[in-house]
């Protein structure tokens, strides 16, 4: 499930070498992010999923240059970000997880005017931009109102779009939805994938929120204890997963016996209902027909077999637990 | 955009925009900032007079002098210091971080917008004090304005030096209230009697300013040596101070602690 690097391609947006950073010292040290590499394409969105602890504030701090790695390299747009951060910053900007990010006591107007402007843009300029990332996200209205007369949706609409706010080709939104209603977040999720597909932005985005991810995202990455455990597309990651469950009910069968004697490969529960039982197995396609094999033999009468559907929040219960 | 003159023109209107509009915004405090430091001077003059009475009046240009200088340096240093702590509480000093300019230069347009708000607000305050007092000064600006801006280069120092360890070990800002009286121990020491005294901070601007206002000596006036002592005391204290500040930031993205508050 994790991706090969391929260094052939030069549209890489973000590139990521040995990635690593400790803190503390000794018996405290904490390994935050061990030796990790990826690539973006130009143009991806890429959700970075883990538990918490798992690196992903970590290392998106380490790729905007603010927490400095013990060993490895970051790029954005093919600039180093660690020995020219002044040019990765042309084509960058960030929104972090839990902070403001702008100020309350500015308009929303001032706040896009003066974040696009500590970058060197010129505000009138860029007004027109403005103007639709206002109404992008439903702010038109409140344009000369004071940020901290906003709602805590607004306010969070507030921050992306000052993080917008100006024309980079690379954002990192780190938790974009914290604390927003679902509504919110809905529409929030909407207006973020329209503007990335518009503006052909590379987005990296890390969320606890895995439809979130599964919404906005082209690609997963998944980490655990400052590891890479799983970097796929989205689908492929479900599709991977798909079917893997499979819930069989049957007549005619003692349930008892197909506990005890160990035939059934995969048998996770038996479960009696009335004068069926239920199967619930875990396994491959080829698993499956084993055990319908298995069954036929046995005589037992078919009633139903459900398989089921995951999303990402299984495939990364799945995906997070299977080392433990 | 960035390298070009507009792109630092931007930056420049933004910051002094934004340091303005929060005076504005915060209206009580603003005025609040007016009111106490007038109201302390009402408070030293007023005793003054009445405990010394003629002596008093005789160095009442000297106290209006290193007063307006005293709260120009309080202003300045608290201007640097609270602004970096604030900006860290706030989130946004990462986004400052993160723009092309570099944040030295970044932080040297906030110091100039601290700067232009500062005189502002010193120059309420010295009109106040000259009404209060009756005594009316030497404001040859040719004179005072350079003599001011090397003076408080050496506070903006001391205020990057605190701002870089507030950054590194969070608030500290109990510390900042016993630089105060430090700085005013400063700016009222004689140059003449203790060698070398002369290259702490604000000392040899005081002397030089409290001539110019008081006695009315125009900058070209000035021993070149003089000059050239107050240059050196500002340039390399203002150095100095951001030196600590780049270090305790650099330590800061190493322990991961940048923007934490």
């Amino acid at each position: 499930m994790v991706n090969e690097l391929d260094d052939s391609d030069p549209t890489h947006a973000i590139c990521v070498d040995s990635l690593s950073k400790s803190f503390g010292s000794g018996e405290d040290r904490v390994i935050a992010v061990n030796d990790i590499s990826f690539r973006v394409d130009s143009g991806d969105i890429v959700g970075l999923l883990g538990p918490n602890g798992a690196g992903k504030t970590t290392t998106i701090k380490s790729m905007l240059g603010i927490v400095t790695p013990d060993a490895g390299a970051v790029e954005i747009d093919g600039v180093d970000v660690y020995s020219n951060p002044k040019a990765a910053y042309k084509n960058m900007e960030a929104m972090m997880e839990g902070a403001r990010n702008h100020y309350w006591r500015l308009t929303v107007r001032e706040n896009l005017e003066y974040f696009a402007s500590i970058a060197g843009e010129n505000p009138a300029a860029i007004r027109d931009q403005h103007d639709d990332l206002l109404e992008i996200f439903d702010l038109r209205e409140f344009e000369n109102e004071q940020v901290r007369n906003l709602s805590r949706g607004m306010k969070q609409k507030v921050a992306i779009a000052s993080t917008l706010g100006r024309n980079v080709n690379v954002v990192f939104l780190d938790e974009p939805t914290l604390g927003l209603d679902i509504e919110s977040s809905l529409k929030l999720r909407q207006s973020l994938r329209d503007l990335a597909t518009e503006r052909e932005l590379t987005v990296v985005l890390s969320s606890h929120d895995m439809d979130v991810i599964a919404d906005i995202c082209d690609r997963v990455i998944i980490m655990k204890d400052g590891g890479i455990i799983a970097d796929d597309r989205v689908e492929a990651l479900l599709n991977t997963f798909e079917s893997s469950e499979y819930r069989i009910t049957v007549q005619d069968i003692n349930a008892s016996s197909i506990k005890s004697d160990g035939l059934i490969n995969g048998l996770n529960d038996v479960t009696e209902i009335e004068d069926c039982i239920q199967l619930e197995i875990t396994g491959d396609i080829k698993t499956f027909y084993q055990v319908i094999e298995e069954l036929e033999a046995r005589d037992a009468k078919l009633i139903d077999i459900e398989s089921k559907s995951v999303d990402l929040e299984d495939v990364f219960m799945k995906i997070t637990k299977g080392g433990d | 955009m960035v390298g070009n003159t507009g792109g630092y023109r931007h930056l420049l209107t933004a910051v002094v925009k934004r340091n303005l509009l929060m005076y504005i915004r915060y209206p009580i405090n603003s005025l609040g900032r007016v009111v106490m430091d007038i109201g302390l001077f009402v408070v030293l003059f007023g005793g003054g007079t009445l405990l010394a009475g003629q002596a008093m009046d005789d160095s009442i240009e000297g106290i209006v002098v290193g007063y307006f200088l005293w709260m120009l340096t309080i202003q300045s240093f608290q201007g640097i210091a609270e602004e970096i702590q604030q900006e860290a509480n706030w989130g946004t000093l990462e986004r400052h971080f993160m723009t092309p300019f570099g944040f030295p230069i970044v932080m040297a347009a906030k110091s100039i917008a601290i700067l232009i708000t500062t005189f502002v607000f010193a120059s309420i305050l010295l009109l106040a004090m000259m009404i209060i007092t009756g005594t009316w000064l030497h404001l040859d600006i040719i004179t005072i304005l350079p003599i001011v801006l090397l003076t408080l280069s050496s506070a903006f120092g001391v205020g990057f030096a605190a701002s870089g360890l507030t950054v590194l070990y969070k608030n500290i800002g109990s510390w900042f209230g016993l630089l105060n009286f430090v700085f005013l121990g400063l700016i009222a020491a004689p140059t003449l009697n203790v060698p070398g005294i002369a290259f702490l901070p604000l000392v040899q601007g005081s002397e030089l300013l409290q001539r110019a206002m008081s006695n009315g000596v125009r900058l070209w006036e000035f021993q070149l040596s003089s000059l050239l002592t107050l240059a050196s005391v500002g340039v390399g204290y203002l150095l100095i101070g951001y030196l600590i500040f780049h270090m305790c930031q650099k330590r800061a993205r190493k322990l991961g602690t940048l923007g934490d508050y």
